[in-house]
């Protein structure tokens, strides 16, 4: 098989096709939404949320059966974002709070998909995802749902923003943490029901993270996050699926395809991290300025830019 | 001893152990940590199927390798301690997956190593989470002044000529070596219940540093034995019934502190002007 075929023809296969179409579509959402969910330091709320939609998909699959998972995960999710952001307001250590609420969500799904007859089976597609055997009547709900997602999101893409960087001067200008901090959790969990059905519970959380993350590496201006990291997690899923049919078909290595995508988006971050390093070392090497005059140089970041992690988690905390 | 003692056994010990250790783990913020280390040994409980070496000696190398990705993601100034968890956890998610598709035949089945099957466990298992909590018992009674001054007070801590890494240093291999031994019971995914649970639990009713490290282990241990008690009379999976046994425990905490919150002695609100605090 030639490397064209791989990365073009093969998609002319329906369901080579369809997986396509979702991977793109979701893509586009979490980068958006992952950038913001950098910028928070939500990380972990996301994996909470990741799991907790598994009970919700387990339930659904026994009540409806295939089609009963986006509406059981849409419940479950909401219901999770409600209950994440709640316990992150009520103050109760956070990351011990999440950590237990996500494991007792995931055990009840495990429960469930226990009780249910074909238990290997069902638990390993939960969690692993079955992208490429999306019937043609899901891909329209899943693509709705994360249009919901990325239209909430945009919507109060500003204020999030304002909310990140400076949370009391956000509240002070007038805006309602709580409902900010709603929409955000609420469009993470409909993200990662749309991923859920597709690439699986365990591996969302990659989709979310790593586009993100690459953004960070890559620039330092604000508005070029978004399509950075949308961009990155659109070529990353096209490789990803690309190289599991070449490999599958070509080498008649039986691979997933979802973990396929997420092992192309953590070797696509490594070398993005070499290459930011590789560079940083080359600038610091032709920059022999002491780093205090390197810091005000006005064009790196702009007034509104990217501050460090540190000072975004500091932030974080007066709330 | 037959099956379900040994069942119960294992539970007792692998609770006790995780308990203790979670407690520094919950204490020092840790969890996600943490979590991200149940996730990422899974491909070296792979590997180690694959190969035909014990499997917690695949999950420990795979374990020291990730240490040491994420603190050095961790360091890099955009992306911090949360990123580097995130990646290391799904990382280690996928490259399971992806071994378990590429080794056809693996003796050991994916759920067992996700969910845990703690009615087989064996007595090295079991051996070896003794083991661990006895070394995590000993490192805290004999370094314990200085992990509670490092965990309540770095900025202290340093100021008084202490040096922070090798307290990190110690906690995190305990931690590493709490996951590793308490995959066989509860699996990857939910080891983090017994770990964050009954120590989240503890410290919600217990005020001292002392006394969360003597609760957490009890809760632990506790969990264990119910979960698989009832695993046993639900005919459910042991390794949920255990996390959902911690589980009910916190929750359990978190009623009594909250119901102990309310405000059940009325006290005076005392009233006073400024113009009594000028005269008084």
């Amino acid at each position: 098989m030639s490397l064209t075929d791989a990365l073009f023809a093969a998609f002319s296969i329906p369901f080579m096709g369809r997986a396509l179409l979702v991977m793109l579509v979701l893509a586009v959402v979490a980068g958006v939404v992952g950038v913001l969910v950098n910028l928070r330091g939500l990380e972990f709320i996301s994996d909470g949320l990741t799991h907790a939609v598994f009970p919700g998909l387990a339930i659904g699959l026994v009540v409806g059966g295939t089609a009963g998972l986006v509406p059981g995960a849409t419940i479950a999710a909401l219901a999770g974002a409600v209950a994440l952001t709640w316990l992150d307001r009520a103050g109760i250590t956070a990351d011990a709070a999440i950590a237990i609420v996500l494991t007792a969500t995931f055990s009840i799904g495990v429960i469930v998909v226990s009780k249910s007859d074909d238990y290997t089976g069902a638990l390993e597609a939960l969690l692993f995802g079955r992208v490429l055997t999306i019937p043609p009547g899901e891909v329209v709900p899943l693509v709705v749902v994360s249009l919901i997602a990325l239209a909430a999101t945009a919507v109060t893409l500003k204020q999030q923003l304002f909310r990140a960087f400076d949370a009391r001067g956000s509240r002070a200008a007038g805006n309602s943490p709580l409902t900010l901090d709603l929409v955000l959790n609420a469009s993470i969990a409909l993200v990662v029901v749309a991923a859920a059905s597709t690439i699986g519970t365990l591996l969302v959380l990659a989709l979310l993270i790593v586009p993100g993350a690459v953004a960070r590496l890559t620039t330092r201006r604000l508005w070029w996050l978004f399509p950075i990291a949308a961009l990155f997690a659109a070529v990353g899923s096209w490789l990803g699926l690309a190289a599991g049919f070449a490999l599958s078909v070509g080498a008649g290595v039986d691979l997933p395809a979802g973990a396929t995508i997420v092992g192309v988006f953590v070797v696509g971050y490594a070398l993005v991290l070499l290459g930011s390093f590789a560079a940083g070392r080359i600038r610091a090497g032709l920059d022999t300025r002491p780093p205090s005059s390197g810091a005000t140089r006005p064009t790196v970041v702009p007034s509104s830019g990217a501050p460090t992690r540190s000072a975004v988690g500091a932030a974080g905390e007066g709330r | 001893m037959g099956y379900f003692e040994r069942a119960l056994l294992a539970a007792v010990v692998i609770g006790a152990g995780a308990g203790f250790v979670g407690a520094l783990v919950v204490l020092r913020r840790r969890t996600f940590f943490a979590q991200a280390l149940t996730h990422g040994t899974y491909p070296g409980a792979v590997a180690a199927a694959a190969l035909g070496v014990s499997v917690p000696a695949g999950a420990a190398a795979a374990s020291v390798i990730l240490v040491a990705v994420m603190a050095g993601i961790a360091r890099i100034r955009q992306q911090g301690a949360q990123v580097a968890a995130g990646i290391v956890l799904t990382g280690g998610f996928a490259a399971g997956a992806l071994l378990q598709a590429m080794i056809p035949g693996l003796p050991v089945q994916a759920e067992s190593l996700l969910v845990g099957s703690i009615l087989t466990v064996s007595d090295a298992d079991i051996a070896l989470a003794a083991a661990v909590a006895l070394i995590a018992f000993i490192a805290v009674a004999f370094v314990g002044k200085e992990i509670a001054f490092s965990t309540f007070d770095p900025a202290g801590f340093r100021a008084a000529g202490y040096r922070e890494w090798p307290v990190d240093l110690l906690v995190l291999a305990l931690t590493a070596a709490t996951v590793v031994s308490a995959l066989p019971a509860v699996g990857a995914i939910l080891a983090i219940a017994l770990i964050a649970a009954p120590a989240a639990g503890a410290r919600l009713v217990v005020g001292s540093f002392r006394g969360v490290l003597l609760a957490a282990p009890v809760i632990g241990a506790a969990s264990g034995v119910i979960g698989v008690l009832a695993s046993r009379a639900y005919a459910v999976a042991a390794g949920p019934a255990i996390a959902l046994a911690a589980t009910a425990f916190f929750l359990l905490a978190l009623g009594i502190s909250k119901v102990r919150g309310l405000p059940w002695k009325r006290v005076d609100i005392p009233v006073e002007t400024a113009e009594d605090a000028r005269i008084a």
